[in-house]
């Protein structure tokens, strides 16, 4: 195709047509009963020469981990314009499309306006107007029937990002005992893995994403920030032009590896076999750092070769901060730690690692006290063998070549750092062993602890400094959420006590697989109430809608205290516009619900108190940042945020954060699994040789947009220009099903199936499909796409830190022209 | 004499939109029209590929009015609602437009909309700029390189906006402009520059 700088072609009027894609049309919306345009809400604007105008400063948004400085201009009462704020020195922060598309998404036809009461069957979507005071009781009435009947437990809350979290508490949780939905399940996949070893901290790293820099490699794992994370995309050109080869894992063709200098294109869900190969590869031709190992990792340590377990004696656990016994502060019992032992070069002998003046050696068999050791290192070789580059390539769909020359380049071109993302390979039922298999790559070559280096999520801009002194509101002792013994995820499939349930934006159909299996136990419960600011993909199965103030609106002149992230500063969130519609702030219908109850006196009876609380204290690096000065000010930056923390700031002196103060890489605890050190395993679904694959032969992959942040801006209008429900189709799929650009298909497998649009391109692997995160389910023909994700709940990962994550990724489809 | 504009890094150009939705949101743009786009250059799709998996490519290429200083368009308006204003911007006085639309098709960067119908906003209020003109059905709309904005010493919204500092406005008559500094230093070129416009936005990889 023709190129616009050379020659005329590119930019004819019907390539402008095509290219600028999606018709609104076709992505209007679908009956959603009972909702009128913002029209009638609003005071026609007045009719005078000059009209009023005023700034406001807030922090947002903040689910996409970027949480800006924005200013917003209003005019007679209607925010017109959303820019970066100023910053201290004179320049501007950062925005993004979605900040910008707040003008119109604030206001959209899709708000949920008045409280609402089901008259349908739930799922129907049928309902009827109600009052505020009405909805409440009704709601109050529902928790407390409940909770007379099955137990304080029986009540699950749940407050998410997604929908109305403006402040940060969930008061309710707390004031009734709620049950919480325990763990998450999301953005932890390799967390699991790599946590343990001291590399990652819930799998974020631990250095600045500023230190990208320094490094003369850094590897995108999986990782998309040129979408998800538009606003730190600036370490990336910076690291760029400074000479860092940026290398991109995905099996898609992003704009992330547009920008890179290499593409790696493994087949979905195959990105532990790259770093298993490159493991091998580099120990076979002793790229290692043997001197980092010995002196930093747990590659020293003996390990029996009968048991398989580490070598050691136990002692009692001391806090290095306060140089005391730690004690476990539920059993009150002292806690004790394994010290390893290591073969001491100097004496030859075994000798435990906590003894003065050993030099471990890092390889050899020897036999202590009758019993066969070998180092960890030594087994690690043993253990790794198999996974030669040829094997990586077979699995992989990558080249032999290009595992080796990836291995050679992390291994010997300098600090090399992988950046992993949240919404990919962390979404298969393996990806605890691509975290454990990464920590290995990054310890085995010494990359940690040194400027340029480190492994995990960089998205959030990595470490920087934190507001110091932002006091969190108390309340009584015995006001605490209940034990929530089964995670949300896992309540369709595993008893539990709950039977009512009151959730703040969409948590049924987002933080789980398999909506189909979800919502039918939703549908089991003897109530469900949501709270949401659009008519998300769950609202349709509630019994009673309340709506909520997007994060611009509020009845007070403050709302919130945040701290930022993109621009690192603190903010007293100020009233940009009165609330829309009959939507209210979630802490007042908080403390609706808990008046109901007689317990609202323990909330903060206003967002001034609320924020005068938090700001009490301003100390260390929040000196001068009181209430007045903040208010003032709307934002404050945080008094040492210009430091960059590099990968040698972010562990001083090598210590780590694991018993041992070094990398720990074999995973004693995961010896019943074999797993001790990463293994190869197929995701649980999203493989060739599955034999389901005959039947669903497709792999279905979502991951972000930046259009979205989850389904959040489906209903931005703005967007719907552009982009809606679309399944990205490589053009030999869509052939061989007689499928052409824009037709609908419907998606299924086992779990569900779905409509949406085609959208048929090379950028996708062929053989497998791509779709942005969900959308509220009524913008779709018919059904979305959470119907067909896999919900399996990986056994092995319960006792793990963030337990089984929910592997949305780890799914076959079929599809044909619907 | 001022020649202003804009000077594009492409390698900086993430195909993000944000440029396309703050000039919708300062100009008061309705929906349907944009004064901005962001194609992605040859391909059938935005964010296609050109080549066959995995030997692919793509170009962002961010395309508004590219100010002319030879403007087709200004040539072909039969009323003089395009003219050359003293900063070497090329614009539109809508009172003067009778929507012949021989602009645009004189265009061949494809810059400008036209207001077919009633404009309908969403929100249904007038956003952006409170200086920016509302423009009635009839008349051809197009980027003015944020002249209101300009008027109080600003960039124009899709500059101060960009994520990646792409775009960079200024002065191409001043040589000592970091426009001109980059338009030299990259060797920045212009758009079809075949068809003799002589724009003044320029743009370097």
């Amino acid at each position: 195709m023709s190129k616009t700088s050379g020659s005329s072609g590119g930019i004819t009027r019907r390539g402008f047509l095509k290219a600028t894609g999606v018709s609104a049309g076709a992505l209007g919306l679908a009956g959603v009963a009972s909702m009128t345009s913002a029209d009638g809400w609003l005071a026609p604007a007045k009719a005078i020469a000059e009209p009023e105008e005023r700034k406001a400063i807030i922090c947002h948004q903040f689910h996409c981990l970027s949480s800006c400085g924005l200013e917003c201009t209003v005019r007679d009462g209607r925010m017109v314009l959303v820019e970066p704020m100023e910053l201290e020195d004179g320049t501007r922060g950062q925005v993004c499309l979605r900040g910008i598309t707040e003008v119109q998404h604030t206001y959209t036809a899709d708000r949920l306006q008045t409280p609402l009461k089901r008259v349908g069957e739930r799922g129907e979507g049928k309902f009827v107007q109600i009052s505020w005071d009405e909805a409440i009781k009704t709601v109050a009435d529902a928790i407390k029937d409940c909770r007379a009947k099955y137990g304080e437990d029986s009540f699950f809350y749940r407050k998410s990002t997604e929908a109305s979290v403006a402040h940060n508490y969930e008061f309710l949780a707390s004031l009734l005992k709620a049950d919480t939905g325990g763990r998450w399940g999301l953005d932890r996949g390799q967390a699991n893995g790599s946590d343990p070893s001291g590399l990652t901290s819930g799998g974020l790293c631990l250095n600045s994403i500023y230190d990208w820099k320094n490094a003369a490699t850094v590897v995108h794992l999986g990782s998309n920030l040129m979408e998800s994370a538009m606003t730190w995309t600036p370490a990336f050109f910076e690291a760029k032009k400074n000479g860092t080869h940026m290398i991109t894992v995905d099996f898609r063709y992003s704009p992330t590896v547009q920008k890179s200098h290499e593409w790696l294109a493994v087949t979905p869900g195959t990105d532990t076999a790259l770093i298993l190969g490159s493991i091998n590869h580099i120990l076979a031709n002793k790229w290692y750092d043997e001197e980092f190992m010995k002196a930093h990792t747990s590659m020293p340590y003996l390990i029996n070769k009968a048991t398989g377990e580490i070598m050691g004696k136990m002692a009692v656990k001391i806090d290095p901060e306060v140089n005391e016994p730690v004690v476990d502060p539920e059993t009150g019992e002292t806690l004790e730690v394994k010290v390893p032992m290591v073969w001491d070069a100097a004496t030859n002998a075994a000798r435990y690692l906590d003894e003065a003046g050993i030099v471990p050696a890092l390889e050899g068999t020897y036999n202590v006290d009758g019993v066969d050791v070998v180092t960890q290192f030594d087994l690690l070789k043993e253990q790794m063998a198999e996974f030669t580059p040829q094997w990586a390539a077979e699995v992989t769909g990558l080249t032999a070549d290009q595992i080796t020359s990836f291995a050679d380049r992390y291994a010997n071109a300098g600090p090399a750092i992988i950046s992993y993302g949240f919404g990919g390979p962390d979404k298969y039922a393996n990806a605890d062993i691509l975290g454990h298999s990464t920590s290995v790559l990054a310890a085995i070559t010494g990359n940690s602890g040194k400027p340029g280096t480190g492994i995990g999520f960089y998205g959030i801009g990595g470490a920087k400094a934190g507001a110091e002194a932002i006091k969190f509101w108390e309340m009584p002792e015995e006001f605490v959420p209940g034990d929530s013994p089964v995670a949300m995820y896992d309540m369709p499939y595993e008893d539990n006590n709950i039977h009512c349930a009151f959730t703040f934006g969409d948590a049924f159909t987002l933080e789980s697989g398999s909506a189909n299996n979800m919502l039918d136990w939703v549908k089991t419960l003897d109530f469900f109430a949501i709270c949401d600011i659009y008519h998300s993909s769950a609202v349709d199965y509630a019994d009673i809608v309340l709506p909520a103030c997007s994060k611009f609106e509020s009845a007070e002149d403050v709302s919130d205290v945040r701290t930022g992230a993109i621009a690192p500063y603190v903010y007293l969130n100020q009233k940009v516009i009165d609330p829309l519609f009959e939507a209210k702030e979630d802490i007042e219908i908080e403390r609706l619900i808990a008046a109901e109850f007689g317990l609202d006196k323990y909330m903060p009876q206003s967002n001034e108190e609320l924020a005068k609380f938090m700001l009490s204290e301003p100390e260390g690096n929040m000196a001068g940042m009181t209430y007045e000065a903040l208010k003032e000010n709307g934002a404050m930056k945080l008094l040492d945020s210009d430091e960059i923390i590099t990968g040698a700031d972010a562990v001083p002196d090598q210590q780590y954060s694991t018993d041992t103060g070094r990398i720990e890489l074999y995973y004693e605890d995961l010896l019943e699994h074999d797993l001790a050190f990463p293994q190869y395993e197929t995701p649980q679904e999203c493989y060739r040789e599955n034999p389901k694959a005959n039947d669903y032969p497709l792999m279905f992959v979502q991951g972000k947009s930046r259009y979205r942040i989850h389904a959040y801006y489906s209903a931005s209008t703005w967007f719907q220009e552009y982009f809606g429900p679309v399944v990205n189709i490589h053009p030999k799929d869509a052939e061989a099903r007689g499928i052409a650009m824009d037709d609908d298909v419907r998606i299924w497998n086992d779990r569900g199936e779905f409509v949406c649009r085609a959208l048929i391109n090379e950028s996708v692997m062929p053989g497998t499909l791509f779709m942005a995160e969900t959308t509220y389910n009524h913008y779709y023909p018919e059904g979305f796409l959470q119907n067909v994700t896999n919900a399996y709940r990986q056994e092995r990962c319960y006792p793990m830190i963030f337990g089984p994550q929910i592997p949305y990724n780890d799914t076959l489809v079929e599809m044909k022209k619907a | 004499m001022t020649r202003l504009a804009q000077v594009i890094n492409l390698e900086n150009c993430i195909g993000c939109q944000t440029c396309v939705h703050s000039c919708k949101m300062q100009n008061n743009v309705p929906m349907g029209l944009t004064w901005n786009r962001v194609l992605s250059d040859g391909e059938d799709v935005l964010d296609g590929a050109s080549g066959v998996f995995p030997n692919l490519s793509r170009t962002y290429l961010p395309v508004a009015c590219q100010h002319c200083q030879n403007a087709s368009c200004q040539r072909v308006c039969p009323t003089g609602a395009t003219y050359r204003d003293d900063e070497g911007r090329v614009l539109v006085d809508y009172s003067k437009c009778i929507g012949c639309r021989m602009c645009m098709a004189a265009c061949p960067y494809n810059a400008r909309v036209f207001n077919w119908h009633e404009p309908v906003r969403d929100p249904d209020f007038n956003y952006g700029g409170k200086d920016v003109p509302v423009r009635p059905k009839g008349v051809v709309e197009k980027c003015t390189l944020c002249k209101e904005r300009a008027a109080e010493g600003k960039e124009p919204m899709c500059v101060q906006n960009c994520p990646t500092k792409a775009r960079t406005y200024g002065d191409l008559d001043d040589p000592n402009s970091e426009a001109s500094k980059l338009v030299r230093e990259h060797k920045a070129y212009v758009l079809l520059e075949e068809q003799g416009n002589n724009p003044s936005l320029h743009y370097f990889d």
